[in-house]
C-alpha cells in the first residue's frame, strides 16, 4: 500500500513561484515506491487544481496551457478521512475521490505559510508536515517572532515596529523615532514576508520614506532594526520537534547584502526538462556549506538553531538565519522560514541525509504529531445534551469535574 | 373469500418479518450460526413458548371454524396479532442492551425470508390450507429465519471468502507491518487498549476497536482501517469454540502474542478448561512456528504450566518472570509500581486502580518494550493511561477527598477486588457505599455476604443504599466486630450523598461500588 500524500503548493503569496519550484523539486525526489504523490496547485486567485501535468516544472512556463489541463480540486472529509475530490470532465460522470494520508504544504509566504493552510489542514483532520498553525504564525510574523524569542532569552536585535495608519499619519515623528530608537544604519522591512521581498538597507535619513514606503506595499506594519556592519550570513536547518531535534551543517549565503531578483536567487539553476531536476531552487544560490567557521562558533550556532526551534514549538524541518557581527564576534537570530525554500535539503544531504530520507523523516514526524493528538485530544464520545438530568438544579456549572 | 385469505396471510407475513427482528439479533450476536442460536434458544426456551403457539394454533383454529359464517374474522385476528407483534419488537429493542445492528447481511436476510413469505401469501390464492399454517407456524418459530439462513448461504460464504482475501491481501501488501495478536479468557481487551497506547508513542498503530475479535471483525478493520503508514496492527482474537484462534492467525499472521489469561469463560462450548488452554494458545503455536514471540500473564497458573519453550516470555507480578510488577501501592493520585523489564526498571505512576489493570499494563508494557519502545516513553505514556468510565475509576469527590467510582461493576469478582484497593489506601478514612449486588440469581446472597465480610475489615464506614438490598450485606457485617455505629442503612442514593457531605475531608477515600446513577458527581 502506498501513502497517499497530497503536496500542496503555489498559494495566494509573492512566493507563489518559489513555492512551486521547491514543491516540483520535492515531487521529484519523493520515494514513488512507498509514497502516491497528489499534486494540488494552490492558483495565485486560491483555487485547487490538480494533475500529473504539474510534475513537471517545463509546463509551468505557459501557464494558461498548464491549468487548462488540471482539473479543479477540493477537500472533503468523509467519516475519519479527509479525501481529494477532483471535479469530473464529463456532464454525466461522478466526481473522482482519493482518500489522503499525509498532506505536505510546500508553501511561502503569506496565506499559506503563516498558518492558514495550516489552519486548513487541522481543521480537515489531515495529518500534515511542518509546523503546526501557532509556529507557523509565529514563524511568519518577524515582530512576535522578535518577542518570543526575547520571552526565551534568545539573541535577538532590538526593534521597532510601526503600523501604516500611524506612519502616514504623521511621517516626521515617525522617522524621528526610527532614527532616535534604532539610529542608522538601520534594515526596514514587512513585518511578514520572507525571501527578501520589501527589505531596504538604510544609510541616511532622505532613503528612510523610500524603504518605509516600499515596506508598507507589502504589510501594514513594518519593523527596523539596526543593521550590522560587520556582517554574515549564517544559516542553519533544524529537523525534528519540541521533543526531539536535530541541526544541520551551518551555510553562508555568498553576496548577502544583496537583495536578489526570483530569477536570481531561485531560477538560476538548469533548464533539464525532467521532473523535479527542472530547477536547483535554493540550492542553485551561491552558497558555501559548511560555512567556514571556527568549531565553537558552529555548535554555538547549531545549539542556538535547535533552541529556536523549540521556542516557536517548530516541527518538521525549518531553516533559521543568523546575523553574525564578526566585529563583536556576536550572533542574532534573525528569522525563521517555517517550509524553507527546498526544504533546506542541500544542508541536510552535506549532513548525511539524502532528499527522500528527508521526505520519509517528516511523514514520520507527521504521523507521530497526529498520534499525540489522538492519545490526549479526546472528544467526548457521549452526547451530554443527552442526560437530561444535568439542567436540573446543578445547572451546566453545577457538576463537578475530577 | 380469497381476497380475505390473501389479507389475512399479508398481514401474518408483516407479522412474520417483525418476529424476525429478534430471531435475527439472536443470530447476529451468535455470530450466524445455526447451531449456537439454537443453544440460545434451548436456554431461552420456556412453557411461555407453549402457550405463545398454543394460543397462535387456537386462534387460527378458531378463524377456520368462523370462515364459512365470518370470514373477516381472519384478517381482523391477523392484524391483532400483527399489532401485538410491532409493540413487542419494539419494547424488545428499547430494551435490549446489544441491539440488532442493520448490517448489509441483515438486510439480504430481511430481503430473502420477504421474498419467502411474499411466496406464502401468492399461495394462498392457490392452496390456502398449506400457505396459511405455514405463514401462521413462520412467526411463532423461526422457520423463516432458517429458510433464509440457508437460502444466502452460498453468496454470504462467497462475500466473506471475497472479504477475507482482500484482507489478507492488504496485509500481504504492508511489508513494514508488525501483527501482534491478543487473546485470553479476560483482560484481552484493557490489555489491548493499553497496548495501544503505549506503542503510540513511537508507532502508528490500528487496533479492532470494541470487541471486534471475530474472523468477520478482523477482517472488517483489516479492510477499513488499516492505512499505508500503519505500523503495528493489534487484534484482539475471541474464541468460543477451538479452532476460532487459528481461524483468525491465518487471516493476519501475528508474529508476537500476548495471552492474558486462561479461565472458565465459554465452558458450554470449549467443555473443559484443558481445551480453553489450547485453544488460546493456538496463537502461541502460529507465533512460535515463525519465530516470533508470545507474551503471557505468568500469574495465571495454567498459562505458566504451558508456556515453556522458545518464544515464550512472561509477564505478571511474580519477581521471577522477565517482566513484572512490584512494589505496588495505591493514592489519591492512583496505583504506582515498579516496572521491571528485564535488565531495566522503572517506577510507573496511573491512574488505574486495580491488580487486574496493574498486570493488563505490566503484559502491555513488556510488549510494547520488546517491539522498541523505550522505558522512559512507557513510563510517560502509562502515567496518561486514562480509565473506562465508573470502572475504578479515580475521581476528587466532596471537599478534597478521594472517590474511586466502581458504579458499573456487576462482578463478584470485581467488587471484591475494588474493596481491596480501598484498603489500600493507607492512612485514609475508608467509607464504601453500595446498594449491593443484584440479578445473580442463586449466587446473589452468598456474593453480597462475601462483599459485606470483605468490606467490614477494611473500610471505617460503611453506607449500605436500599434497606431490602442491604440484608445480605448488613447480616455478614453483624458476624464481624465491626462497629454498628459505623454502619450507615438509608433509603435513596441521595441520602448518601448528603451524609458524605457532612463527613468527607481531604483524609477520606470513598468507594462507589455497583448500580449506582450515573449523574451522581458528573
Amino acid at each position: 500500500m502506498q501513502t497517499n500524500l497530497a503536496v500542496f503548493f503555489g498559494g495566494r503569496s509573492v512566493e507563489h513561484e518559489v513555492s512551486v519550484i521547491s514543491a516540483v523539486q520535492a515531487m521529484g525526489q519523493i520515494n514513488r515506491d512507498a509514497y502516491r504523490v497528489l499534486p494540488i496547485y494552490i492558483k495565485k486567485s486560491g483555487e485547487l487544481v490538480t494533475g500529473d501535468v504539474l510534475f513537471d516544472i517545463e509546463n509551468y512556463r505557459d501557464l494558461p496551457a498548464l491549468l487548462r489541463q488540471t482539473r479543479p480540486a477540493s477537500l472533503v472529509r468523509r467519516g475519519d478521512r479527509t479525501f481529494l475530490r477532483v471535479a469530473s470532465r464529463g456532464r454525466f460522470s461522478k466526481d473522482e475521490e482519493t482518500p489522503i494520508d499525509l498532506a505536505f504544504p510546500i508553501v511561502h509566504g503569506t496565506n499559506c505559510e503563516d498558518g492558514t493552510l495550516q489552519g486548513y489542514l487541522e481543521f480537515l483532520g489531515l495529518p500534515y508536515i511542518g509546523c503546526d498553525v501557532a509556529a507557523s504564525a509565529v514563524g511568519m510574523d518577524k515582530a512576535v517572532f522578535k518577542a518570543v524569542m526575547q520571552q526565551a532569552g534568545l539573541p535577538v536585535l532590538p526593534c521597532v515596529t510601526l503600523r501604516a495608519r500611524a506612519y502616514f499619519a504623521d511621517r516626521e515623528a515617525a522617522q524621528k523615532r526610527l532614527a532616535d530608537e534604532v539610529g542608522f544604519p538601520m534594515v526596514v522591512k514587512p513585518v511578514n514576508l520572507g525571501s527578501s521581498v520589501g527589505i531596504t538597507k538604510v544609510s541616511d535619513p532622505q532613503a528612510l520614506d523610500d524603504a518605509a514606503s516600499l515596506a508598507f506595499s507589502f504589510s501594514d506594519r513594518i519593523l527596523a532594526e539596526p543593521a550590522v556592519s560587520a556582517l554574515r550570513e549564517i544559516n542553519c536547518a533544524v529537523l525534528g520537534d519540541a521533543d526531539g531535534c536535530e541541526a544541520s551543517v551551518c551555510e553562508e549565503p555568498l553576496n548577502a547584502d544583496e537583495i536578489l531578483s526570483y530569477e536570481n536567487k531561485y531560477l538560476g539553476g538548469g533548464k533539464s526538462g525532467k521532473a523535479g531536476q527542472g530547477s536547483k531552487g535554493m540550492a542553485s544560490l551561491d552558497r558555501k556549506i559548511p560555512a567556514d567557521l571556527p568549531k565553537q562558533t558552529s555548535e554555538e550556532i547549531r545549539a542556538l538553531a535547535c533552541a529556536v526551534f523549540r521556542a516557536i514549538g517548530a516541527s518538521g524541518v525549518a531553516r533559521i538565519d543568523f546575523l553574525l557581527d564578526t566585529r563583536e564576534n556576536r550572533v542574532y537570530v534573525n528569522e525563521i522560514n517555517t517550509i524553507p525554500g527546498s526544504l533546506a535539503f542541500y544542508l541536510w544531504e552535506a549532513s548525511g541525509l539524502s532528499y527522500p530520507a528527508l521526505i520519509d523523516r517528516l511523514a514520520d514526524l507527521a504521523f507521530r504529531r497526529q498520534r499525540v493528538r489522538e492519545t490526549t485530544l479526546f472528544a467526548i464520545e457521549t452526547n451530554l445534551l443527552s442526560n437530561a438530568s444535568g439542567f436540573g438544579a446543578k445547572g451546566a456549572k453545577g457538576s463537578k469535574r475530577a | 373469500m380469497e381476497l380475505t385469505l390473501f389479507l389475512t396471510a399479508l398481514l401474518c407475513a408483516v407479522s412474520a418479518c417483525f418476529a424476525l427482528t429478534r430471531q435475527l439479533q439472536m443470530l447476529q450476536q451468535n455470530s450466524y450460526y445455526p447451531r449456537r442460536y439454537f443453544g440460545w434458544l434451548r436456554k431461552a426456551f420456556s412453557p411461555l413458548c407453549v402457550v405463545s403457539f398454543l394460543w397462535h394454533a387456537g386462534l387460527a383454529a378458531l378463524c377456520a371454524f368462523l370462515l364459512p359464517a365470518a370470514p373477516f374474522v381472519a384478517p381482523l385476528a391477523a392484524a391483532f396479532l400483527l399489532a401485538v407483534r410491532v409493540v413487542r419488537a419494539r419494547k424488545l429493542q428499547r430494551r435490549s442492551i446489544k441491539k440488532l445492528v442493520f448490517t448489509a447481511r441483515v438486510k439480504r436476510l430481511y430481503a430473502a425470508a420477504a421474498l419467502l413469505l411474499a411466496a406464502l401469501c401468492v399461495g394462498t390464492l392457490f392452496c390456502w390450507q398449506l400457505s396459511i399454517p405455514l405463514l401462521l407456524c413462520s412467526f411463532a418459530t423461526p422457520l423463516p429465519l432458517l429458510a433464509a439462513w440457508a437460502l444466502t448461504l452460498p453468496f454470504e460464504r462467497a462475500v466473506a471468502r471475497h472479504y477475507r482475501n482482500d484482507a489478507r491481501r492488504i496485509l500481504r501488501e504492508s511489508p513494514g507491518l508488525r501483527v501482534v495478536g491478543i487473546t485470553g479468557s479476560y483482560g484481552k481487551t484493557g490489555t489491548k487498549f493499553i497496548l495501544a497506547r503505549l506503542l503510540q508513542e513511537r508507532f502508528n498503530v490500528v487496533a479492532t476497536p470494541e470487541s471486534y475479535n471475530t474472523p468477520m471483525g478482523v477482517v472488517r478493520t483489516v479492510r477499513e482501517r488499516l492505512r499505508p503508514q500503519t505500523q503495528i496492527f493489534l487484534c484482539e482474537m475471541g474464541a468460543k469454540k477451538p479452532g476460532d484462534i487459528r481461524e483468525i492467525c491465518e487471516i493476519v499472521d501475528p508474529f508476537f502474542g500476548v495471552i492474558t489469561a486462561v479461565g472458565p469463560q465459554h465452558l458450554e462450548t470449549f467443555g473443559t478448561l484443558s481445551r480453553v488452554a489450547e485453544t488460546k494458545f493456538e496463537l502461541a503455536d502460529w507465533c512460535r512456528a515463525r519465530g516470533g514471540s508470545v507474551f503471557c500473564n505468568g500469574d495465571n497458573a495454567e498459562i505458566r504450566s504451558r508456556a515453556t519453550g522458545d518464544g515464550f516470555r512472561l509477564y505478571g507480578t511474580d519477581a521471577q518472570l522477565e517482566s513484572h510488577a512490584q512494589n505496588i501501592r495505591y493514592s489519591a493520585q492512583g496505583a504506582a509500581f515498579d516496572l521491571v523489564l528485564g535488565d531495566e526498571t522503572v517506577a510507573v505512576q496511573t491512574r488505574l486502580l486495580g491488580m487486574h489493570n496493574v498486570l493488563n499494563i505490566t503484559g502491555a508494557a513488556a510488549v510494547a518494550y520488546a517491539l522498541g519502545v523505550p522505558i522512559t516513553d512507557l513510563q510517560y505514556a502509562i502515567s496518561q493511561l486514562t480509565p473506562t468510565p465508573h470502572r475504578l475509576e479515580l475521581k476528587r469527590f466532596l471537599s478534597g477527598s478521594t472517590l474511586i467510582d466502581d458504579a458499573y461493576n456487576a462482578n463478584p469478582e470485581g467488587c471484591l477486588e475494588a474493596v481491596r484497593v480501598l484498603g489500600a489506601f493507607a492512612g485514609k478514612r475508608k467509607i464504601l457505599v453500595t446498594p449491593g449486588l443484584v440479578e445473580l440469581g442463586a449466587q446473589e446472597y452468598e456474593a453480597n455476604y462475601q462483599l459485606g465480610l470483605a468490606a467490614a475489615g477494611v473500610c471505617d464506614e460503611i453506607v449500605l443504599v436500599g434497606r431490602h438490598r442491604a440484608v445480605p450485606l448488613a447480616d455478614a457485617i453483624a458476624t464481624t466486630d465491626f462497629p454498628a455505629a459505623s454502619l450507615h442503612i438509608v433509603d435513596r442514593f441521595a441520602d448518601a450523598l448528603a451524609w458524605l457531605q457532612t463527613v468527607a475531608d481531604a483524609d477520606t477515600a470513598v468507594l462507589f461500588e455497583n448500580d449506582l446513577p450515573d449523574n451522581y458527581a458528573g
